[in-house]
């Protein structure tokens, strides 16, 4: 059951009025514009033992994904893929809000949205990752860890899952005895696309992209919208307020060019296709 | 001037041996004194303190606090006063002895998110801390930056005798209204002057350890280095030097030698 | 435990290169998580663990609070890619029992007492892990702890030795956990000469125990010097005196 609630972050009124006074003359409290994403740095393989894993930092939200493959049975229905599922938890060091526990419901949707911009798009090619059709395939597991939150966690969260893919070295097994054996081999990820999401939130009737906590503690709706090279993937509108359909289009315009520079800094990082 | 030995100390470390009297963040043990926090111990014929360069804000009685309205009651405001309780301000100091719920709107008065500056009242082990805004200049802050430092940088903020606060609000032409919670509120006409008090609160912030901290926030705002400028100026109004007594009342750091 | 084959070569040198008096590379780094009241990273030999300490703080649910004293709570959890095979996320019994022997090991360091009515929650995260996890978490945990400027009489460093190819040797790493012969984690108060940690699994003769408990201590004392110098770092840059102003 989902249940109506007063946001955790109370911002105080200087700061909304300053805020609206800011928006006024086309800016943020922290100088940015609208259209503008903070500054953000991407590590791979921070994790040894996985398989993939990135540490991105987007201002001072910081999230670390690491990814673990294992083989299983396929997903029903989709019998011939590979399995890959995204998962996220927002630790209790990355603010004094959360608490320890199973995912809220908040978190839950973090992982979906992040989990759809990945699969939708075809991101990875789960054709390559059957061992055994209908029966054995690769699970690739994405588990992400928010260790700091300063707002924008699906941004964040979502370039530490799609670095962490692009950087992943995948293990060669192989079927032998009706067993799976690892050859010990590696190869990379096959990967056929980047989705880069964007997200920005309403404030007043003005939009703007990665916010921050305290924005999001003012914000009247939010929008998170994953592109990939061929375009539209994924979306996911939040909170309680309301958009105009026109906000939409210029947003999912936005998100279309953002994501290209986005998609080649991520690339940047990762060294992927270098 | 030498009677205070000072030193860097960290949680365990054995400030002294012998017949010294513990006076803060010191424990004895056997015929030594240990620091129990991070930070600068001084050792002087009183006895032997560490001034704490890390910690939450714990309340005590009369402390000046600014505080956000966090939610109410129909009796009371919940007020977070950046500490280990929430605050409670009652409605009664607010609308009087004859306040009724029914009739008084305590929303239309102080509203979730507002700030106000107020007083602590009451505070022990066995109660949360409670407020009063009856008194000149507490109440409801219209406007103003607001920031954040780390409490235990409260007194060098202010300085001695509200020396460096003065320093810096009269070279950027803004007010600073400090809590000794931590929390800062810095107003002004001219939004360059605002942005370099903020500039140099943070310079505090961070170096409040070391010294000649004062000349180096004069050199920042570009204040020629004359005694005279430390001066109380004849126009303080009053909640500054409310602050100043605040500050005077919690031993500030004098790692400051002005003479 | 097994062995299965030799871990300690015949120069005396161990799976990972080290002699048997020799710690893997410690490295810790004071206040990493912005939000966090105090906090530390520490790096000891693989192991990669954040510590997160908020508070004190008030308590929800009100009823747990103490009228006398501050409540500790403690959560050890391990990310589920820090591990060899994927860890399912759910706290698991080890993650439950490492949360209590970890909250035991930093209480009796701590001036509960100070904080009446409040919480103190310290959240360990363990990011990759190796051999010793629970000491590093400890020792990440008592410096995020100090960086929080909480109340304590002593600082709490953690180490492990125990038995490989019948040596005592210091400082156990993950094969050795796994293949060798005994393990013992030791939390330790270095100025009070207290032990706030003790496990054992594995067999030692009575000599055995004795020096390998002597072992641990050592290793304590030298994990003391890291995270003293990591705070000092943290705190005061390269100054170590006070310098007075003119």
């Amino acid at each position: 059951m989902s249940t109506s609630k007063r946001s955790t972050i109370i911002v105080e009124h200087l700061r909304k009025q300053q805020m609206l006074e800011a928006i006024a003359n086309g800016k943020r409290l922290d100088g940015r514009g609208f259209d503008e994403i903070r500054p953000f740095e991407i590590e791979i393989d921070v994790i040894k033992k996985a398989n993939g894993s990135a540490r991105v930092k987007l201002g001072d939200s910081e999230v670390i994904a690491g990814i673990k493959v294992e083989t299983g049975e396929p997903f029903e229905g989709l019998e011939n893929k590979g399995a890959l599922i995204v998962s996220a938890e927002v630790l209790p060091t990355a603010s004094p809000h959360i608490e320890p526990g199973p995912p809220d419901e908040e978190t839950v949707e973090l992982a979906r949205v992040v989990d759809r911009g990945v699969r939708e798009s075809e991101m990875v090619d789960l054709d390559e990752l059957v061992l055994v059709p209908g029966k054995i395939v690769y699970t690739i597991f994405v588990d992400c860890s928010v260790i700091n939150a300063d707002g924008n966690l699906f941004d964040a969260t979502s370039y530490a899952t799609v670095s962490a893919l692009l950087s992943a070295k995948l293990p060669i097994l192989e079927m032998q005895d009706g067993k799976v054996v690892d050859t010990g081999k590696t190869k990379p990820m096959p990967i056929k696309t980047i989705p880069i999401s964007i997200t920005a939130v309403k404030i007043g009737d003005v939009v703007m992209l990665d916010p921050v906590t305290e924005e999001e503690g003012s914000m009247d709706a939010r929008i998170t919208i994953t592109t990939s090279d061929e375009g539209f993937c994924a979306l996911q509108k939040g909170y309680t307020g309301s958009f105009t359909v026109d906000q939409i289009k210029k947003a999912a315009e936005t998100a279309r060019i953002k994501g290209q520079e986005i998609r080649a800094k991520v690339k940047e990082f990762t060294k992927y296709g270098s | 001037m030498q009677e205070i030995r000072r030193r860097y100390v960290l949680p365990g470390d054995k400030i002294v041996e012998g017949n010294y009297r513990p006076l803060m963040n010191v424990v004895k043990s056997g015929n030594a004194i240990i620091a129990t926090r991070i930070g600068i111990a001084e050792t002087g014929r009183e006895g032997v303190k560490v001034i704490p360069l890390s910690g939450i804000y714990i309340p005590r009685v009369n402390d000046l606090v600014l505080g956000k309205i966090v939610d109410h009651t129909s009796l009371s405001w919940e007020v977070d006063i950046n500490s280990c309780f929430s605050a409670h301000l009652p409605a009664q100091d607010v609308f009087g002895r004859d306040f009724s719920p029914a009739r008084d709107d305590m929303n239309k008065h102080l509203a979730i998110g507002d700030m106000i500056t107020a007083r602590i009242m009451a505070f022990d082990r066995t109660r949360d801390p409670m407020l009063t805004v009856q008194d000149r200049d507490l109440g409801k802050i219209p406007k103003g930056e607001l920031l954040k430092i780390s409490a235990t940088r409260v007194p060098r903020l202010i300085g001695k005798r509200g020396s460096m606060i003065q320093t810096i609000e009269q070279a950027t032409q803004t007010r600073v209204l400090i809590g000794q919670n931590g929390i800062v509120v810095v107003t002004g006409r001219n939004p360059e002057g605002i942005l370099q008090a903020v500039k140099a609160i943070r310079m505090v912030e961070e170096e409040a350890h070391t010294a000649n901290l004062t000349q180096r926030i004069k050199a920042l705002l570009n204040v020629p280095d004359n005694p005279q400028d430390a001066q109380p100026s004849n126009d303080a109004s009053k909640p500054q030097d409310e602050q100043i007594e605040a500050a005077d009342d919690v031993e500030e750091l004098e790692v400051e030698n002005e003479k | 435990m097994t062995q299965t084959r030799n871990l300690i070569d015949e120069n005396g040198k161990r799976t990972d290169g080290r002699t048997i008096d020799e710690m893997r590379p410690v490295k810790i780094t004071v206040g990493t998580v912005k939000n966090a009241d105090g906090s530390a990273f520490v790096e000891f030999g693989k192991n990669k663990i954040v510590a997160a300490v908020y508070g004190p703080r008030e308590v929800h649910p009100k009823h747990l609070a103490q009228p006398d004293r501050c409540v500790l709570r403690c959560r050890y959890h391990m990310s589920p890619f820090s591990t060899d095979t994927r860890k399912n996320p759910a706290p698991s019994r080890r993650e439950v029992e490492i949360s209590k022997v970890m909250r035991e090991s930093l209480e009796p360091a701590l001036m509960l007492e100070d904080y009446p009515r409040a919480a103190i929650d310290v959240f360990v995260e363990v990011l990759q892990s190796d051999g010793g996890s629970r000491c590093a978490g400890i020792t990440a945990a008592a410096v995020a702890l100090a960086d929080a400027g909480i109340n304590m009489r002593d600082i709490v460093s953690a180490c492990a030795a125990g038995k490989v190819d019948d040596k005592i040797v210091l400082d156990i790493n993950d094969t050795e956990d796994k293949e060798g012969g005994a393990d013992m984690p030791v939390a330790y108060m270095p100025r009070l000469n207290q032990v706030t940690l003790m496990q054992l699994d594995g067999n030692l003769s009575p000599d055995q125990f004795n020096e390998c408990l002597d072992k641990a201590i050592e290793g304590c004392k030298a994990v003391a010097e890291i995270q003293k110098a990591a705070l000092m770092q943290k705190y005061f840059g390269n100054e170590t005196e006070v310098k007075e102003e003119q």
